[in-house]
């Protein structure tokens, strides 16, 4: 061939400057959202606004600890507990949500209906509407059914919203497999129940990892439901932050930020630590194997 | 339950339709036991339904198949005594090479000082012993082929199925894996079924031959009966390479023919006066006047192009505007450029003669 290709991996100055740009300005607000978690109230309201500054972990103290202002008695928030919602309702909901959808993808996949496209469709078009379109029913049944304020409620509804995402985006890992596989381990011996989890699954796990992780930052984000559809024990995250604005001395912007900052945690561990089966699988089918 | 004495492998008129695109109809054919059978077709004629069907991977519309005595039409496909080389290879990616080829002997419940050495046994027969700690992406197409042929012997099934498997291999391995088939077929005396489009495959390896076409078998014999006594057009220009060339004339009286290219009559027996006849004559059958055997018709042809193949030349000649290929050993065709006149020939006896219409041999034998 007559053209170079430069050495794979290796990207040439202008690109690195270029990508080092967009990158910073991508950051660069999450960056400053950490920064002032380690600011006083006075350096986080300073004009113009301040680089440099002394930190304190005053902000991450009055997240779970909050001090009284007429008897100067500390007192314990409820923080910790939203935490604990705010995961255990989102892996557990799509967790669910991963399982219930590769099963769907894989009939879909494997053994198609008559219609089966219609049937895709008609799943794919449940996240077609804005979710505020059903919330007054939704409201309604869980009122009635007794389901509003419980952590059965809301993680049924989050596995409900993440199923139609992890069906379509699972069974286009399932297309992808080469189904001669499959029959090779059945002409080996392989029952089909064998054939699923010891042939199907391994090779799509970098596909569920992505996912599942798709799916968790959808959830891990949600605001209106749980707004709307847990109680004062089965509050998350994001409802908790909403509920710290306002107040009697204005918008405390360094605990805003503390727990934003907090808030930020698990999703960067579960991302860091998939991110080579993330990478997989969003390109997954792209990539010539 | 009908009793299959004969054969190992009996196929009867199975049917096979996709939508309203008939796979398989009517394919009957027999496999003996211990033989090296090929399904010679070019794609789509039905040879991977064909297999799929007798492995049970696909369900039938109508047909048996009998498998070792048995009625396995219905049976599951696990335990059927078969296993199958596809043309993908199918090696399991997520496993080493050993657990590949250990796969099918694990679920066949043998114990596991038995697999490491049968795995290792097998491993040693194919050469791909150095790759058994490895993941089958790492590994050459041709050692995939061969973990895949493993796979496929380690349960040492009574019937090998082949499906194309050496379509995507480069043209080197695929000559050295055609000698490898064939000394796996006599040290193992397993029955092989191979599905080819490529002819050359066929011949060179399958015992006997069944060409295929559009879902059934239309001819059956050795790779010779069908080179030397193709039963109609279609088998004749599957059959060879290069492929026959085919001239139409019409019988000039009872067992006479006219060719357009030559002077003199040639006897054609079995052919009316008046009929439309195809004339089938092998590249391989044509050669120059003084260098082959007697002839007994000679011309005139002008030479359009030349293929060397390296031993071999073929060149293409138009005769009286009739096109034509023959092969000439490389030697000889060095003389010759395109443009060249030459004055070939060939012995009345090497043509095959057919029906102007329905394609159908006239001279039998």
């Amino acid at each position: 061939m007559a053209r170079k290709y430069r050495e794979v991996g290796k990207a040439g100055w202008g690109y690195t400057a270029l990508t080092t740009v967009v990158g910073f300005i991508y950051f660069f607000p999450v960056f400053w959202i950490i920064l002032t978690a380690f600011k006083t109230r006075t350096d986080a309201l300073a004009v113009p606004p301040k680089l440099f500054f002394t930190p304190t972990l005053d902000n991450f103290y009055s997240v779970f600890f909050r001090t009284s202002i007429t008897t100067g008695n500390s007192q314990a928030t409820d923080m910790g507990l939203y935490f604990f919602n705010s995961i255990f309702i989102a892996f557990t909901a799509v967790g669910f949500a991963v399982i219930v959808g590769t099963l769907a993808a894989y009939a879909f996949s494997r053994y198609p209906l008559r219609g089966n496209d219609t049937y895709l469709f008609i799943i794919l078009t449940t996240r077609m509407m804005p979710p505020i379109v059903v919330i007054i029913p939704i409201f309604l049944m869980f009122r009635i059914s007794g389901l509003a304020g419980s952590y059965w409620g809301i993680m049924l509804l989050y596995t409900a919203f993440n199923i139609p995402f992890s069906v379509w985006l699972v069974k286009s890992f399932f297309d992808e497999l080469n189904p001669e596989i499959e029959d090779a381990a059945r002409m080996d011996g392989s029952t089909e129940r064998r054939v699923f989890f010891g042939f199907c699954i391994p090779q799509i796990l970098a596909g569920l990892a992505a996912t599942f992780v798709f799916g968790l930052i959808l959830t891990w984000n949600e605001f209106l439901f749980a707004l709307l559809l847990t109680g004062v024990d089965t509050r998350t995250v994001p409802v908790a932050m909403a509920r710290t604005l306002g107040g009697e001395v204005g918008v405390d912007y360094g605990l805003l930020a503390a727990i934003v900052t907090l808030f930020l945690i698990p999703i960067f561990f579960v991302t860091f630590l998939l991110q080579n089966q993330l990478l997989r699988g969003v390109t997954f089918g792209t990539v010539k194997k | 339950m009908e009793h299959v004495t004969l054969s190992e492998l009996r196929i009867q008129n199975l049917r096979r339709r996709f939508d309203s695109v008939v796979a398989l109809e009517d394919m009957t054919f027999d496999v003996k036991d211990g033989e090296f059978f090929c399904l010679l077709g070019a794609s789509s004629a039905g040879k991977t339904t064909t297999l799929r069907a007798i492995a049970g991977l696909e369900e039938l519309e109508q047909g048996k198949v009998h498998f070792d005595g048995q009625d396995v039409t219905d049976a599951p496909v696990q335990g059927r005594g078969m296993s199958m080389i596809f043309q993908t290879f199918a090696l399991y990616p997520h496993l080493t090479v050993e657990k590949n080829l250990a796969h099918p002997l694990e679920r066949a419940g043998v114990d596991r000082s038995e697999v490491r050495k049968r795995v290792g046994e097998v491993a040693e027969l194919l050469r791909v012993t150095h790759t058994l700690k490895r993941k089958p992406n790492t590994l050459s197409g041709g050692e995939q082929q061969r973990v895949a042929i493993g796979r496929a012997i380690v349960q040492r099934p009574k019937l090998l199925l082949l499906d194309e498997p050496l379509t995507n291999l480069d043209a080197k391995l695929r000559h050295d894996m055609r000698a490898e088939f064939k000394r796996l077929h006599r040290e193992l005396g397993m029955t092989m079924l191979y599905a080819t489009p490529d002819q050359l495959e066929a011949l060179t390896m399958g015992e006997r031959v069944g060409v295929i076409r559009d879902g059934s078998v239309v001819a059956i014999g050795t790779p010779r009966d069908l080179y030397e006594n193709p039963q109609d057009t279609y088998v004749a220009q599957m059959v060879g390479s290069p492929p026959i060339n085919f001239f139409s004339a019409t019988a000039a009286t009872d067992g006479q023919i006219n060719l357009p290219f030559l002077e003199a009559q040639l006897p054609a027996p079995g052919v009316q006066s008046g009929q439309p006849v195809t004339l089938g004559l092998r590249p391989h059958d044509i050669s120059l006047v003084g260098e082959g055997p007697e002839r007994s018709a000679g011309f005139r042809a002008n030479i359009k192009l030349t293929e060397p193949l390296g031993d071999v030349t073929v060149i293409d000649v138009n005769a009286k505007d009739t096109a034509m290929k023959l092969v000439l050993r490389e030697e000889v065709a060095a003389k010759f450029k395109p443009g060249d006149d030459i004055q070939i020939g060939f012995d009345p006896a090497d043509l095959h003669v057919f029906d102007g219409s329905n394609g159908v041999r006239l001279d039998a034998g």
